[in-house]
């Protein structure tokens, strides 16, 4: 199709209408750029992700008199219940040592894998009022929900390693192994949230299908019993401790207490699953890029 | 912000047969007369529709112009500045223009539940200004949307005339090559109209592009030396303000041959 450029010189001849954008310096709007052009912008806009995560987890502590005391209240009333249930009522140890540390680790950490999951595959949709009035790298929103969600986390881990130390671990070298057991599971957690986010965002019904996947991993992963202990060293017990979620757990564990030893292994498939998930998901997403807006 | 080598005259918006169509859920609609209730399941199971908002426009905006859009409610208008802006994909078509156009629209409120300076931020910092910009200039957009006090309120305390304030004060920071305005000076006071007509004239100055959307035919004609009107997703006439404006009332004061 052409199209006449009334105030241009006559030529001779009408040119297509890429033509003349080309002649002229102008882009097509909306048009998804190559993958390395695609990343330097969302580093470009990082600050973007930034603040919008921390607004967010701010704003999710907002709504309450006690403001952002909160953001520490809540995993210590976590943290207590489960120390109160199963330190005192039930005591249990289902064949673990400390079941009370490993219980509220496996708890808070899944809850961050899960969130980031959940939140993630709905950062599109939720965020129609952003994406229909501003341009920017729509990878910006899932990775902003997992920063969110990695930022309600710090208040908690402050929170884990009193419990740690309140069940009688004492404190050990490993323990600074923890943040980097937490940035691998970030970044898994980015795959996941790209991932998902596209898929929610072209079949709305996925959405209604993520509750029963993270109920599901919360039951293979370990969460609440240790899986060695539960399906034995072999075949499906393999299978399930490596699994990226139950690897996770299985880390943050090995950092905090004394009787779960690490193996160089775990920090394998560790760091393979993240990066992994993330090569996927980026891709994965990228490739959808200009289909976000369309409701 | 201009990139350098782009053309500061000739066109700045260049959209040719382009088509836009909206999925939708939650309904459809059933258009066969007397099957209404055959159908009925299929308004609550797999009730998916498609909207054409936009079916087959073309034309091209300069530099330096600003450029009226009207039309009916439904028209498509706003459809069609979200697609020059890049914010939704056509269905078929293109849609090509100067820089990154920035949008204003009524809907846009950017995120409800934060304040109005985390808003400033965010919006700011998503049109690709790096911090320190958004550092340089917080005062001057604070200042632009003059709501005082109120930015250290969510937004969801605002009223519709000071979240238009504050979006339009946030997208006019960088002065974009192409700006479009979607009924966003509507709820305004006098005393915004007035400020924002300026900044927008101010735009067209630098060589920028205005395209505007409004049903106030005056607000057209004060601020636009061009009309597109959109009638149901077509673009029915491209011409000079008072030509398309005196053509657009005389069809709305005989509305039984217009309307479906
Ligand atoms: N998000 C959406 N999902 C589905 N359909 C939509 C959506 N937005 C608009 N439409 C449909 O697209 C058509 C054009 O809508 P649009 O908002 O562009 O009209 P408009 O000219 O801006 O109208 P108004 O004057 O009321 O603002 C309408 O039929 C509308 O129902
Ligand atoms: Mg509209």
């Amino acid at each position: 199709m052409t199209v006449t450029d009334h105030r241009a010189p006559a030529e001779g001849r009408s040119e297509t209408a890429a033509e003349l954008a080309a002649r002229h310096g102008l882009t097509r709007s909306g048009a998804r750029p190559s993958l390395s052009r695609y990343l330097a912008d969302v580093w470009s806009r990082r600050h973007f992700a930034i603040s919008l995560a921390g607004a967010r987890a701010y704003a999710s502590n907002q709504v309450s008199y006690l403001g952002q005391l909160w953001a520490v209240l809540t995993p210590m009333l976590w943290a207590g219940v489960y120390l109160f249930v199963f330190g005192h009522v039930l005591d249990t140890s289902r064949g673990v040592d400390n079941f009370a540390a490993f219980l509220v680790i496996g708890v808070f950490l899944f809850r961050f894998t899960s969130t980031s999951l959940s939140a993630g595959a709905s950062s599109v949709i939720r965020n129609q009022s952003l994406v229909s009035t501003l341009r920017f790298p729509r990878a910006l929103l899932p990775v902003s929900v997992v920063l969110a969600e990695l930022l309600t986390l710090l208040p908690a881990l402050v929170v884990l390693l009193g419990v740690v130390l309140l069940t009688g671990e004492p404190p050990a070298w490993s323990w600074l192994l923890l943040p980097v057991a937490v940035l691998l599971q970030s970044v898994f957690g980015t795959g996941l949230a790209l991932g998902t986010a596209r898929m929610v965002s072209q079949v709305r019904d996925v959405a209604n299908i993520v509750p029963f996947v993270t109920r599901a991993l919360m039951y293979v992963s370990g969460v609440f019993f240790s899986i060695e202990h539960y399906a034995g060293p072999g075949g499906l017990g393999a299978a399930l401790a490596h699994q990226p979620v139950a690897v996770y757990l299985e880390l943050a564990r090995g950092c905090l207490l004394q009787g779960i030893h690490l193996t160089a292994s775990t920090w394998l498939w560790a760091t393979g699953w993240a990066l992994g998930a993330l090569l996927v998901g980026v891709v994965w997403f990228w490739n959808g890029e200009e289909g976000y807006g369309r409701d | 912000m201009t990139e350098q080598g782009t053309e500061r005259t000739g066109p700045s918006v260049v959209v040719d047969d382009l088509h836009v169509s909206y999925r939708t859920y939650g309904g459809r609609r059933t258009t066969e007369p007397g099957s209404g209730r055959r159908f009925t399941l299929r308004r609550h199971v797999a009730a998916v529709d498609r909207v054409h908002a936009v079916t087959g426009v073309s034309f091209v905006a300069h530099h330096g112009e600003s450029i009226g859009v009207i039309g009916h409610n439904g028209s498509g208008k706003s459809t069609l500045l979200r697609a020059v802006a890049g914010l939704v994909p056509p269905s078929s078509g293109g849609v090509y223009a100067a820089g990154t156009p920035s949008l204003l629209g009524v809907g846009g409120v950017l995120v409800k539940e934060l304040s109005g300076e985390r808003n400033i931020v965010l919006g700011s910092l998503a049109l690709g200004l790096s911090p320190t910009e958004v550092r340089e200039r917080f005062d001057a957009i604070v200042d632009f949307a003059g709501i005082g006090d109120f930015v250290q309120l969510p937004m969801s305390a605002y009223s519709s005339g000071m979240s238009a304030r504050l979006r339009f004060a946030i997208s006019t920071a960088t002065s974009p090559d192409v700006l479009l305005v979607d009924e966003a000076l509507a709820t305004g006071d006098a005393e915004f109209k007035q400020r924002s007509r300026e900044r927008i004239r101010e735009i067209v100055g630098n060589a920028g592009t205005v395209l505007l959307v409004s049903h106030s035919m005056s607000t057209i004609q004060q601020t636009c030396d061009r009309v597109l009107w959109m009638d149901r997703g077509v673009l029915r006439m491209d011409g000079p303000t008072d030509e398309v404006v005196a053509a657009y009332s005389e069809s709305v004061a005989q509305p039984d041959q217009e309307r479906r």
